[in-house]
């Protein structure tokens, strides 16, 4: 990787730090009532879906704009199984089999269009996908229960603590799985086809494999993110399931922070949800239109994204500045 | 699943979609330019058309100009409007690579959709025309006036771009651009100003199609969205690029969709147009019509 980025024990230490925070937080308040367990949660969701986004589009280089199909998916088989009663509330084999369940279809499908297909064809082709399944969800029958969606027994519910330790069990797989990926030959591997495919295939990494690996596992954690959301709502349906911003967001927070940089997504989406929430509370009619704003602005300003600013890739203020200069091992 | 009745209804569902078709031809054929002279997929391009749809609505309440008299001045205003939008965001962007061109369309998108919610509401409008119920019958195939003069403006449309790239020296430069603009560089054309035109032209197309959506569907200001898929869905039957196979691509898809709605049922038309479009992007990327890559190395 040419910038390394949590280097040496100060980045570490950091992060426990926060995990520490993050794990004794909901004791200290009232977690059903706490604006800020809430908040959390959301986020912990966004870290996990835009890390899975990463794998594929920021390490590899190609860009998915179908991890909606993963996350309805894991919603759908979720919801299904529970409807059926083979799974129970909360239960770790459904949102592990949720998971399979998207990682599955994205070899599937990965191995189709990867195969096939780059750049801006792939990019199609994953929306394609995600909306294939948008229509066969409303069209599913009693199965899907149609455009009015799966209702869940909500009197299931115990408390917001679950979600909370759930979502942040999920970030730290994810984060555990970035890392591995990332710190091996396969990190090389997929580095090394998102700069120049041709000459990574003639030097004999196999390309394809290893797209369809970073594809997969980002869908596995999008597949986990969209069970925990149906066990969350109670309720799923096409519209919410298949959203598109559950591909857009995450996107543009990974972009926010630097795709293909490990801390780049998590940064990106503790800020972009602050200020969602943020605007949210302050002029909550004119929010979508600010969070709109705010793209344009991230697009046209920080195309490379935060971290690349702070690692020393771009020179920048933020470089200047001891927090970043810690986190970034003083690079 | 339930087959033609008679050859009356074949036809009557096969007139429908090509008349559909067109208004998804004009929205690709803009698609088509700005992808293949900057490499971009404009996904604002359905919004763009919505908002030329509320142009028109407000338009028609305000004044007693019928709707199609919208085209005199949608079309200017909106290459202004697509220049504006070249020179001030996508110029900058489109230095920094693909990805955030494809995002800061997307941005743009949801900014036009949330900002005409805010303004003009999120309610369905409908733009009446005094051709509304008039329709012209063959055989027992009815064509509906305002179909037609959407058809007549689609096949304008392309025909007017298609000389304009092929007649013009602006035209060559376009298609020089478009063919490598390390090249066309060299040879003394500017890129950019290249760039801005196709922009400009792609979105008045945007605009006209703007302009016959909202004659013929009832609209809000997120229908277009639906739109900038199925433009998108066109291009890739005609071949990205191409400006005459997105007109085609357009009626191919209006086609398939119509009768998949008739045979199937309405609801997976949609699921129909996806699935043809995943298969013709696998096995045949170059579009139905394209060359194939090995022809244009």
């Amino acid at each position: 990787m040419a910038v390394k980025l949590v280097s040496g024990k100060t980045g570490w230490a950091i992060g426990l730090i926060f995990l520490a925070f993050f794990v004794i937080y909901p004791f200290l308040v009232d977690a059903e009532k706490s604006y800020l367990v809430y908040f959390l949660y959301t986020t912990f969701i966004y870290v996990a879906l835009a890390q899975g986004w990463n794998l594929a589009g920021g390490y590899t280089g190609q860009v998915s704009l179908g991890q909606h199909a993963f996350f309805g998916a894991g919603c759908y088989v979720t919801a299904i199984l529970w409807k059926v009663k083979a799974i129970g509330y909360l239960d770790p084999v459904g949102m592990i089999l949720s998971g399979i369940c998207a990682t599955v279809l994205a070899i599937l499908v990965g191995l189709l269009l990867l195969s096939k297909l780059r750049g801006d064809y792939f990019a199609l082709g994953t929306l394609g996908l995600g909306e294939i399944l948008h229509v066969v969800a409303i069209n599913g029958g009693h199965v899907t229960e149609g455009p009015m969606g799966i209702s869940l027994p909500s009197y299931a519910y115990v408390s917001m603590v679950y979600y909370y330790f759930i979502a942040l069990a999920i970030v730290l797989v994810t984060l555990a799985l970035v890392l591995l990926m990332t710190r091996s030959s396969t990190g090389l591997a997929l580095v090394a086809i998102r700069e120049n495919e041709v000459a990574a295939a003639a030097n004999g990494v196999a390309v394809l494999k290893y797209k369809v690996i970073a594809f997969a596992a980002g869908a596995f954690v999008t597949g986990l993110c969209g069970s925990l959301n149906a066990y969350y709502t109670f309720h799923v349906d096409s519209a919410g399931a298949f959203d598109l911003d559950w591909v857009i967001i995450p996107i543009l927070m990974t972009i926010l922070g630097g795709a293909g940089t490990f801390l780049g997504p998590i940064l990106g989406a503790f800020i972009l949800s602050g200020i969602f929430e943020l605007a949210n509370v302050l002029m909550p009619q004119l929010h979508p239109i600010f969070s709109a704003a705010f793209i344009v602005l991230v697009t046209l300003f920080l195309p490379d994204g935060l971290m690349r600013y702070v690692t020393g890739r771009k020179e920048g203020i933020l470089r200047k500045l001891p927090f970043f200069r810690a986190i970034s091992g003083g690079a | 699943m339930h087959w033609f009745s008679s050859l009356t209804t074949f036809f009557q569902v096969l007139v429908n979609g090509v008349f559909l078709g067109c208004m998804y031809g004009v929205a690709a054929i803009g698609l088509s330019l700005i992808f293949g002279c900057m490499q971009i997929i404009f996904i604002a391009q359905g919004a763009v058309m919505i908002l030329a749809a509320y142009c028109i609505f407000w338009m028609v309440t305000f004044t007693p100009l019928s709707a199609f008299w919208g085209f005199l001045f949608i079309i200017p205003v909106f290459v202004g409007f697509g220049f504006a939008m070249y020179t001030g965001l996508f110029q900058r962007v489109a230095k920094t690579g693909k990805n955030p061109s494809l995002l800061l369309a997307f941005g743009l998108m949801v900014l036009l959709e949330h900002v005409m919610a805010f303004v003009f509401s999120s309610d369905y409008r409908t733009v009446q025309t005094k051709y509304a119920s008039t329709a012209l019958g063959i055989k027992g195939v009815t064509f509906s006036v305002n179909r037609i003069i959407v058809a007549v403006v689609a096949v304008a449309a392309t025909a007017l771009v298609f000389l304009f790239l092929k007649k013009t020296i602006l035209g060559k430069a376009v298609r020089a651009v478009s063919e490598d603009m390390d090249a066309a560089a060299l040879l003394g054309i500017r890129p950019e100003w290249v760039s801005a035109v196709t922009f400009s032209i792609g979105i008045s197309l945007a605009g006209v199609a703007g302009v016959a959506t909202s004659v013929i569907f009832p609209f809000d200001p997120y229908f277009g969205f639906i739109f900038s898929l199925k433009a998108l869905i066109a291009v890739a039957f005609g071949g990205l690029g191409s400006v005459g196979g997105a007109l085609l691509g357009g009626v191919i898809l209006g086609v398939l969709e119509s009768m998949s709605a008739y045979t199937i049922g309405g609801g997976w038309a949609d699921a129909v147009a996806y699935a043809a479009f995943l298969i013709v992007l696998v096995f045949r990327p170059e579009g139905l019509l394209g060359r194939s890559s090995a022809e244009k190395a």
